[in-house]
């Protein structure tokens, strides 16, 4: 048992951090959604993402990764490359890969700028190349470019894989990139809770909203351990108790931060949406905290006796 | 950063299972369910603690010098999961292992750790903490017990309420109040620790019968006892340092989500037993209790490393001990809808844990206190200003 990095994982977060510190401040223009490219391209070349499949690395240090790159107000596709494909046995550097669930033409994120598609569909996953043509974008409040398939049904499936391991790194990525994105959320809001005032006195001096920052708080560090412990075991029972856990509290944890952001945070200007519609796009993949939940009972109890 | 057990970890923790499995008798689940402070568990304790000193398995922890084995902090919390598992058959003495014992190294004279720390190591000393008072629980500075300064030492009068232990304990870790005088210190300055016989002339122990179940909770009245003045531990003064550097060693030294989850499992069983599991509704609530488990452990483990990395201390034990509570909580909140008749006598183990449980959020310091803590210390967040 050890909690603090190896020389080489902080080594590894350092470098990762000055490629970061380019990207740390939103857009300036109100938008929805912030993807960028120019992140996206130095973390493909930079090999960040293919850490997984380096010697003396693993799946730990790319769910490091992901959770790091998450607190970027920019969304980056790096949970599907970084975990799922050396999973899903697809080469290094073929990303960004875009993950379906479900319909063959419901919406996926990242779909409009991806160059595979890993598609599940029951006990087995599809692998599809993407062309840009092949993808009509879709609008929404959820803080990543999304897009769905113009013709799923003329999908040209180039390899069809185990559903198990897939589903396995995309928990573990989902339960990362929450621990990210959640960490970033709450320290918009506590810096707006310690400058705003109200009734004379900063926000954060109440207690009834300190109270819930900090059950917050207990959110991220728990969220964050697990994803770690998820991907350090690399077992279904970690990886989906990981994911189901984040999950489970996304609504109540982007509820408060809302909240506690007033109107302010009901605007595309304050860039709290940047993330909590990043992670409200997490609480239902894969089926959502309810369906992580059977697959955590499943896989530490058994069925029935 | 890596998240398992080594080998000498693996082979300690089979090492105490074993012990437990051989040493505790046949019917002690059911003998246990009183819980640690209960008369059947602190006179167990008295043959089952001598046994485990035998075996340097009591306070490896401590330094060698002390009569321990300088044991890794992991090795110690290891010995703690497995022994709360087993609802705690240390009784009231892993409190001795965890904060008494370490304050007493850190801050006694030379008088008190030859008088005090023997018994503690062999495995015979029961104590109390004399903290909270009537009108003094999680606001501990407000305590009144006042300690009278006198010819060789204090007199003693007030009452402690909701003490643990006090029933069977030998010795109080007491708080009380050096009474104003001008000039004189106030406040949690006027603070003085005592390490007060339970034996004196002077001293009333009152169980309170409560819903958490027997001997853990006691009224104790001081009426002028006499404490020597070589039984104050530091200095006048620096009783909160005291205070502060032993709860830090209390609050993450019980793995209370070990015994949640293991309740789980066993409230599992008796589901399959009973031909409930297959229902999809009672495996998703089971395992959002067991997520709860989970977090608690994953947080209470970063504390623990934090300690085996000698890192300064920080306020992520009170992140920590949330989590415990809602992870207690939430697998007692299972247990009570899906599995009711264990409440109403079918299982006397839930019980005892359904009455740890209830306790969870209120003993060593509201849990409200933990998430002020968080707020102030973790989030350096603004304070609320005084009314």
């Amino acid at each position: 048992m050890n909690f603090e990095p190896s020389e080489d994982q902080a080594s590894v977060l350092a470098a990762l951090d000055q490629v970061l510190a380019d990207f740390r401040a939103p857009p300036v223009e109100p938008v929805a959604s912030a993807y960028s490219q120019d992140l996206a391209d130095l973390l493909a070349e930079s090999g960040f993402l293919d850490i997984a499949r380096e010697d003396g690395f693993g799946p730990l240090d790319a769910a490091l990764v992901v959770e790091r790159v998450s607190r970027s107000p920019w969304a980056v596709e790096t949970a599907a490359t970084a975990l799922v494909a050396p999973a899903a046995v697809l080469p290094a550097g073929g990303g960004p890969i875009a993950l379906l669930e479900g319909k063959a033409g419901g919406p996926a994120r990242f779909l409009p700028v991806a160059r595979k598609l890993v598609f599940l569909a029951g006990d087995h996953a599809e692998i599809l190349s993407v062309r840009p043509e092949q993808v009509a974008p879709v609008e929404s409040l959820m803080a990543y470019p999304y897009g769905r398939l113009q013709s799923p049904e003329d999908r040209v499936v180039e390899a069809v894989v185990d559903a198990v391991p897939i589903r396995r790194r995309w928990r573990v990525g989902l339960a990362a990139e929450a621990a990210g994105a959640m960490a970033a959320a709450l320290g918009v809001v506590l810096e707006h809770v310690k400058t705003r005032h109200a009734f004379g006195r900063p926000l954060g001096a109440f207690q009834a909203i300190q109270h819930r920052l900090a059950m917050a708080a207990e959110t991220v560090e728990s969220v964050r351990w697990l994803a770690r412990r998820a991907a350090w075991s690399d077992t279904e029972a970690d990886a989906a108790l990981a994911a189901g856990f984040a999950q489970s509290r996304i609504a109540a944890f982007t509820y408060d931060l809302h909240q506690f952001s007033g109107a302010m945070g009901l605007t595309l200007e304050f860039p709290l949406h940047l993330w909590t519609y990043r992670l409200r796009a997490l609480a239902g993949e894969l089926g959502g905290a309810s369906i992580q939940a059977r697959a955590v009972a499943k896989a530490v109890w058994g069925d029935a006796a | 950063m890596e998240f398992g057990w080594s080998s000498e970890e693996e082979a300690h923790r089979q090492g105490v299972r074993d012990l437990l499995a051989a040493t505790l008798p046949p019917d002690w689940e059911a003998l246990a369910v009183h819980g640690p402070g209960s008369d059947f568990q602190t006179d167990y304790s008295r043959t089952f603690c001598p046994l485990l000193a035998e075996k340097g398995l009591l306070v490896p922890n401590w330094p060698a010098k002390y009569g321990g084995q300088d044991a890794p902090v992991w090795r110690q919390f290891i010995l703690g999961e497995e022994m709360w598992a087993a609802n705690e058959p240390r009784g009231a003495q892993y409190m001795n292992v965890n904060w008494i014992g370490p304050a007493l190294m850190r801050f006694g004279t030379a008088d008190q750790l030859e008088r005090y720390l023997p018994p503690i190591r062999e495995g015979r000393a029961i104590w109390c903490q004399g903290f909270s008072e009537p009108s003094a629980g999680s606001d501990l500075a407000a305590l009144r017990t006042t300690a009278t300064p006198v010819e060789g030492g204090y007199r003693v009068s007030g009452a402690k309420i909701w003490t643990s232990y006090a029933g069977k304990a030998d010795t109080c870790f007491l708080l009380a109040r050096v009474p104003a005088s001008e000039n004189g210190p106030a406040g949690k300055s006027a603070i003085v620790i005592l390490l007060t016989d339970m034996s004196s002339p002077g001293i009333q122990v009152k169980q309170i019968p409560a819903l958490i179940g027997e001997g853990d909770i006691h009224e104790v009245f001081f009426d002028d006892v006499f404490v020597p003045a070589e039984n104050r531990l530091g200095e006048e003064g620096q009783a909160w340092e005291i205070i502060t550097y032993a709860l830090q060693n209390e609050r993450t030294g019980i793995a209370r989500y070990e015994f949640s989850r293991r309740m789980l499992d066993r409230g599992v069983a008796r589901l399959k037993a009973e031909g409930r599991w297959a229902d999809p509704v009672v495996q998703e609530r089971a395992a959002r209790a067991l997520m709860l488990c989970e977090a608690a452990r994953m947080l209470v483990y970063r504390v623990v490393d934090a300690k085996a990395h000698d890192l300064p201390a920080d306020a992520f034990p009170s992140v920590a001990r949330w989590a415990v509570v809602q992870a207690d909580n939430g697998v007692n909140d299972f247990l009570t809808e899906f599995l009711p008749d264990g409440l109403i006598g079918a299982d006397p183990v839930q019980l005892a844990h359904h009455q740890r449980a209830i306790a969870a959020g209120v003993a060593s310091g509201a849990a409200e206190i933990q998430l002020n803590l968080i707020a102030r210390r973790w989030l350096e967040l603004p304070g609320e200003p005084k009314r």
